[in-house]
């Protein structure tokens, strides 16, 4: 089966402050959107990587790109099918359809579904990177922190926390149900509707009773007293950590100044712009790239400090 | 200490009350086994002692319950977790953080503990359970024996006075199951915890035990010291079905033939010292011949099977083995030995990774589960996996619908199981609302109706009380006469020494011992039955070392 879950490796990069690593994740998703430029784009792409190595999560970061590559690829496909701007005519059917006209293919739509694509592995990429490596409680403290009421913050937490006990559940109930003679992907649509209830009904009946207890559990451990709760793990902010959160914001503010004196952006319609960075702009941008990779370089910072 | 004052207890809509009349007094201190058939109240019991009832599960109640002088209706579960600990059945569904450190400190948390404090109380309860080592380590991955002790401790660190225990063990194999009982012993023995425990399996857990209380609908129907109730009561707790240690049981029958002895032995060691004159005094006949051994056609055979999960160790190594019509196989051994992959090859649940499985002499890689599941049927542990229909009428009948069966047939076929299993008249009922023996029964009826000529079970009788367990195991033996074959996977040595013919002990994957129950079960340091650890001693008094059962024993002593 697919692991996506939280493993701790005890790399620098886990041990990294939530915090730093939810700076670092919003810096990259709001660049990630401002950016037009597949230059920038494909950047960012690349700055991620030391951190997937660092974290030594790259089994599964592949999975989740692999996933990712799926979308990319449809992205690419539907852009270039329904977008039909552009000079560059590369294909033009020798048919004309009702409403849509003549289907043509453009250069440009070509290059801007690749410009989405990359900027969606982007996402992709860093969300699968901070998911692999945020223990889920730190997660739930982290969110208590900033004042999130923690009553929804536990149950999301719990939900999380059922996920592989969901995945077991479904893989014995189908097990009992083709045991019984019921082929789950065999007859017409209305035939597999009806089977699958056989799996379906099962699961969410047990998952209520399921529910109940752990709610009967949780009562009986004092959950809901009305006293103020405190925390067993606490939040340790060291200095190093201050100085990954500012970077991250740095990171943040640069990249939106960039946007705003007007770079990154690109044009790709009606004609593909040219790709000449300026000097000052290069060197923008190998800053940017310092940034994104720094959260890789802190982590191997803090481990060497550990060790010491 | 606990008193419960005439209580009664209706739950919401409830026409029958699930407790009646109960008067009880339980001193601090004590370790209390509370067993009963199932669906007697014990669950409920549990559930007032520490107020989720009435204040999570509604209901009408009289009379009064009270924890250490705090009467349950005016305290809510929550102000008497510090005085009383819950230990629930399933520890999956009572884990709610994903480490274990964390785990512990939920409850302390939820009563505003300071950070110091949280870690003393939480170095206290891992050095209780034993699980120091368990730490940092991820709730999910532990396995359930881990689970449970993380449970108790978590439960603990509130340093509650009495420690309630709803079937801790039932969801645990034996060895994790024993792990978990010792601990209860030492935590009343050394810290003076007061223990309330259920439990159907009685064998393990009597001799630590102080007190015997014995519920039956509703009501105490004993109660009293171990020894005394087991010894007095006999008769009574047979009927009602609890399951009664054979080392008991064999006590009780010499008894009848005039044996004197000073007291009851609750344990082997117990047998050896009060029973050791035994075969002297009443002189052990030999047996000579047993019954002949079944040697059918063969219907399963696999040769070279391994089997090996996404690139983990090889859960089956190179597995030659035969099994023949008519036979009553039990499959057992400990955990993760590969019981469970092994009987899933014979219904196609699972391919051979090299090897081969034959079912009829049919290659499985070669058919569907579906089309196996015309000659193999399966039943799995739990009911509720199986039971999703509106009526129990089609939910038997679903399995030969899906098969395309005439209607004709279906209805003649559906009418004989639902005869056999005692269904016709809940045939119009939701499934889900029955009780667990009857959703048990449907689940079997489910399977049985396609009247399968291999019949496979997976630990059908974990966590099912003593009147259920003999029920299923004696269809079982009636379907075998019939010419069928039986495989049960199964923890219980008890039950197969008394029901199975053939034993194949797995271990690590590979089959370690494979023959008739009296050579595999017999001298084996796990997995020899009570009786025949009894029966060892005697050996140099004539007695054949091969015994299993108590009407075994009794032959040869008569």
């Amino acid at each position: 089966m697919i692991e996506l879950r939280y493993k701790n490796r005890e790399t620098g990069f886990h041990e990294l402050n939530v915090f730093a690593k939810l700076v670092w994740l919003v810096s990259i998703f709001v660049l990630a959107l401002v950016f037009s430029h597949p230059l920038y784009l494909l950047l960012l792409f690349w700055a991620i990587l030391p951190s997937v190595a660092v974290a030594k999560v790259w089994r599964e970061w592949l999975t989740s790109m692999r996933f990712a590559a799926y979308l990319a690829l449809a992205i690419v496909v539907i852009n270039v099918l329904v977008s039909h701007h552009g000079s560059h005519i590369l294909y033009q059917a020798p048919i004309n359809l009702p409403v849509v006209g003549t289907p043509v293919i453009t250069l440009e739509a070509i290059a801007f579904g690749f410009g989405m694509a990359l900027r969606l592995l982007v996402l992709i990429s860093a969300f699968s990177i901070i998911n692999l490596t945020v223990h889920p409680d730190d997660m739930m403290l982290a969110m208590t922190k900033i004042n999130l009421p923690y009553k929804s913050v536990m149950v999301t937490s719990l939900s999380s926390r059922f996920i592989p006990t969901l995945m077991e559940d479904i893989e014995r109930i189908r097990d009992v149900q083709r045991a019984r003679g019921l082929e789950l992907d065999k007859g017409a649509l209305a035939q597999r509707v009806k089977h699958y209830s056989a799996v379906i009904i099962p699961l969410l009946s047990n998952s209520l009773d399921r529910a109940v207890q752990v709610a009967e559990a949780m009562e009986s451990r004092a959950f809901g007293t009305g006293i103020r709760r405190t925390f067993y793990k606490e939040m340790k902010i060291s200095q190093l950590d201050i100085l990954t959160i500012v970077s991250g914001f740095l990171l943040l503010m640069l990249g939106i100044l960039m946007r705003y004196y007007g770079y990154g952006g690109y044009r790709y319609y009606p004609t593909l712009e040219a790709i000449n960075p300026d000097g000052l702009e290069l060197a923008l941008l190998a800053l940017l790239v310092l940034l994104i990779s720094g959260l890789a370089l802190w982590a191997l910072v803090k481990k060497g400090l550990e060790i010491d | 200490m606990i008193k419960l004052s005439n209580f009664t207890f209706y739950y919401n809509g409830a026409e029958k009350p699930a407790l009646q009349d109960v008067s009880l007094e339980i001193q601090d201190g004590e370790f209390v086994l509370i067993t009963g058939p199932s669906g007697g109240g014990k669950s409920t019991l549990c559930r007032c002692l520490n107020g989720l009832i009435p204040h999570f599960f509604g209901g009408k109640l009289r009379g009064q319950v009270t924890v250490q002088g705090l009467d349950i209706t005016n305290h809510a579960p929550k102000e008497l977790a510090t005085r009383v600990g819950m230990v629930f059945q399933d520890p999956e569904n009572q884990l709610v953080a994903k480490e274990v450190e964390r785990e512990i400190a939920f409850g302390l948390e939820n009563l505003g503990f300071s950070r110091s404090l949280m870690a003393k109380r939480i170095e206290e309860s891992l050095e209780a359970l034993g699980i120091a080592h368990l730490r940092r380590r991820t709730v999910s991955e532990l396995s359930g024996g881990e689970k449970q002790k993380v449970v108790i401790a978590s439960v603990l660190a509130l340093h509650p006075e009495v420690l309630v225990l709803d079937e801790p063990t039932s969801e645990l194999d034996p060895r994790s199951a024993e792990e978990v009982l010792s601990v209860l012993e030492r935590l009343n023995g050394e810290l003076g915890l007061t223990i309330i425990l259920v439990e159907h399996r009685l064998d393990r857990i009597v001799q630590y035990a102080d007190r015997l209380i014995v519920i039956d609908q509703g009501r105490v129907m004993a109660d009293g010291g171990v020894r005394n109730v087991l010894n007095t009561h006999f008769t009574e707790l047979t009927e009602i079905g609890i399951g009664i240690p054979s080392i008991v049981k064999l006590a009780h029958e010499l008894k009848k033939k005039g044996f004197a002895m000073d007291s009851i032995p609750l344990t082997v060691k117990e047998a050896r010292r009060f029973l050791g004159e035994a075969p002297h005094k009443i002189g052990i006949k030999r047996i000579e011949g047993k019954e002949s051994e079944c040697g059918g056609n063969p219907v399963i055979q696999t040769r070279k099977l391994w089997h090996v999960y996404h690139e983990g160790p090889a859960a089956l190594r190179d597995v030659d083995l035969k099994i023949n019509e008519g036979e009553f196989v039990a499959v057992i051994g400990r955990n993760g030995s590969g019981k469970t992959t092994l009987v899933k090859h014979f219904n196609g649940l699972l391919k051979p990774t090299s090897g081969t499985v034959t079912v009829y002499g049919v290659d499985t890689t070669s058919v569907t589960v579906a089309e196996l599941a015309h000659r193999v049927g399966f039943v799995f542990q739990n009911p509720n996996d199986h039971l999703f229909s509106d009526t129990v009428a089609e939910e038997i009948a679903f399995t030969l619908k899906i098969r395309r069966e005439d209607r004709a047939i279906i209805n003649t076929k559906l009418d004989a199981v639902m005869e056999r299993f005692n269904l016709k008249k809940y045939q119009k009922e939701y499934p889900r609302f029955l009780s667990g023996g009857e959703k048990q029964r449907i689940a079997m009826a489910s399977v049985l109706v396609a009247e399968p000529d291999i019949l496979v079970l997976d630990e059908p009788t974990r966590g099912m009380d003593y009147n259920l367990k003999s029920e299923l195991m004696d269809y079982l033996r009636e379907y075998v006469r019939m010419g069928k074959t039986v495989i049960l996977v199964t923890h219980d040595v008890e039950t197969v020494a008394e029901y199975a013919d053939r034993v194949i002990l797995l271990s690590e994957g590979q089959i370690v011992v494979d023959g008739d129950k009296h050579e595999v079960l017999s001298g084996a340091l796990m997995f020899s039955p009570q009786i025949n650890r009894l029966a060892q001693t005697w050996v140099g008094s004539g007695a054949p070392s091969d015994i299993l059962t108590v009407s075994e024993l009794l032959k040869i002593l008569e």
